[in-house]
């Protein structure tokens, strides 16, 4: 009897470490991965020309780019709807999605990509081997360039709060703020997955 | 009423408070673990792998569902079944259920729509009939944003500067729902305790009535036996 007790106790003695530590833990593990950014970008100050995105002379142009899979990005998909759908209008929105050649076909048919397509005013071109992320010199998903109709660079980075957290935020605000004033630049860290930045074949790294 | 009547009505009702505490205390076993498995199936769904280009790796949030998940559980489960009907138990089991919400917010990324798992957990630990436990668990939640608006604003408050007392703000709602739960907790202790007395009452004129019948029973056969 005396020694089931003591088996009891220790178990529940056992039980509380365990629970204690694992909310500890947990919070931890949980903050430092969302609020870790990705790795930023080395964006070039004026528009790629060798990009094969076309830019609309004189228009506003946001780029995002994502990786198909990266379940974080579906707030940045949503963010960028907030953007669009408070920005003006004239501002031309491409969604650059990531697919390495080697992968089946359809691989980047995700919902990440449905989303994308399902934007007002946006344009969503599928990014082999993540040649246009090298040109615009973007490593992580969701990161978002505002250029202004001269094709100068306004803003970079990423447009959530967190990763994978929707809600208003600095990134998102920002955007809105240049292309409605026309004035200002901007920079906010980008949450997200890696998007690779293997040289395509013929670039040079 | 005599004193008797009134013990054994106390007796009733703590009988009936321990049948129904441990019965839902059974009850949050299962919530727990469903709990738990939605949350390692909802994990794996919204987001299995975090990916690198073409490599993929099991998601921090599959991890935290599964590791993270049974460290909460663990504790409320074995207190419900090696300590039944306890008060700890209770209290441990509302700590857990609201660590379980946060945990849950935080799988599905701060959605508005988690958040009502807070306030659906809070109507089914009223089941307990236990006003106390209802402040257990709006203390953790009221500690859980008081913390993470300190150390972590942005997961919580969209923002990263936000007011002292914007805490006061989100646990205001649950205290607005705690009223009436407590309140429903008081009168439904009450009616237990109404009841318990009118079964003690019923019992104790029963009593009386038996022992009224007995008595005239014995009179009865004694004027056989002299007739």
């Amino acid at each position: 009897m005396k020694t089931r007790r003591w088996i009891i106790t220790g178990a529940l003695v056992f039980a509380s470490t365990v629970w204690a530590g694992t909310v500890v833990a947990a919070y931890q593990a949980i903050r430092r991965f969302e609020s870790t950014p990705g790795t930023a970008a080395i964006a070039p100050k004026t528009w790629p020309a060798r990009s094969r995105v076309q830019r609309a002379g004189g228009a506003w142009t946001l780029v995002m780019l994502v990786h198909p899979h990266c379940s974080c990005s579906r707030a940045s998909i949503k963010e960028l709807e907030a953007i669009i759908d408070k920005a003006p209008r004239s501002v031309r929105t491409h969604v650059l999605v990531y697919r390495p050649t080697d992968f089946p076909a359809g691989w980047e048919k995700t919902d990440v990509y449905t989303a994308a397509t399902r934007l007002r005013r946006t344009s969503v071109l599928i990014d082999e081997n993540g040649r246009e992320a090298k040109l615009f010199g973007g490593f992580t998903s969701g990161q978002t360039f505002l250029y202004d109709g001269d094709g100068r660079l306004r803003f970079e980075g990423g447009i959530t709060l967190l990763r994978g957290h929707e809600g208003l935020n600095s990134g998102r605000a920002d955007v809105i703020r240049i292309a409605s004033t026309r004035d200002g630049k901007g920079a906010h860290p980008v949450f997200g997955c890696a998007i690779s930045t293997e040289p395509a074949r013929g670039e040079k790294r | 009423m005599s004193e008797i009547t009134t013990a054994r009505a106390k007796e009733i009702e703590n009988e009936q408070m321990y049948t129904r505490h441990v019965r839902i205390d059974r009850m949050f076993i299962v919530l727990l673990v469903v709990q738990y498995i939605a949350g390692i199936i909802g994990a794996l769904v919204v987001s299995p792998y975090a990916w690198q280009g073409k490599e993929r790796v099991l998601h921090m949030h599959v991890w935290v569902a599964i590791l993270g998940g049974a460290g909460i559980i663990i504790l409320p489960i074995l207190m419900a079944i090696v300590r039944p009907g306890s008060l700890m138990t209770r209290h441990v089991i509302a700590a857990s259920q609201m660590l379980s919400s946060a945990m849950l917010i935080h799988l599905t990324g701060g959605r508005i729509e988690t958040h009502f798992h807070v306030f659906g957990s809070l109507a089914f630990l009223a089941f307990y009939l236990d006003w106390p436990v209802i402040i257990t668990a709006t203390v953790v939640v009221a500690a859980d944003h008081f913390l993470r608006g300190i150390y972590w604003p942005e997961s919580v408050y969209g923002v990263s500067n936000p007011e002292w007392w914007r805490f006061l703000e989100h646990a205001g709602w649950v205290v607005f729902e705690d009223i009436f739960l407590i309140l429903s907790c008081v009168i439904g202790r009450r009616e237990i305790a109404a009841s318990a007395m009118r079964q003690a009452e019923v019992e104790t004129l029963t009593e009386q009535e038996q022992l009224k019948s007995a008595a005239l029973e014995m009179a009865l056969a004694e004027m056989q036996a002299t007739a």
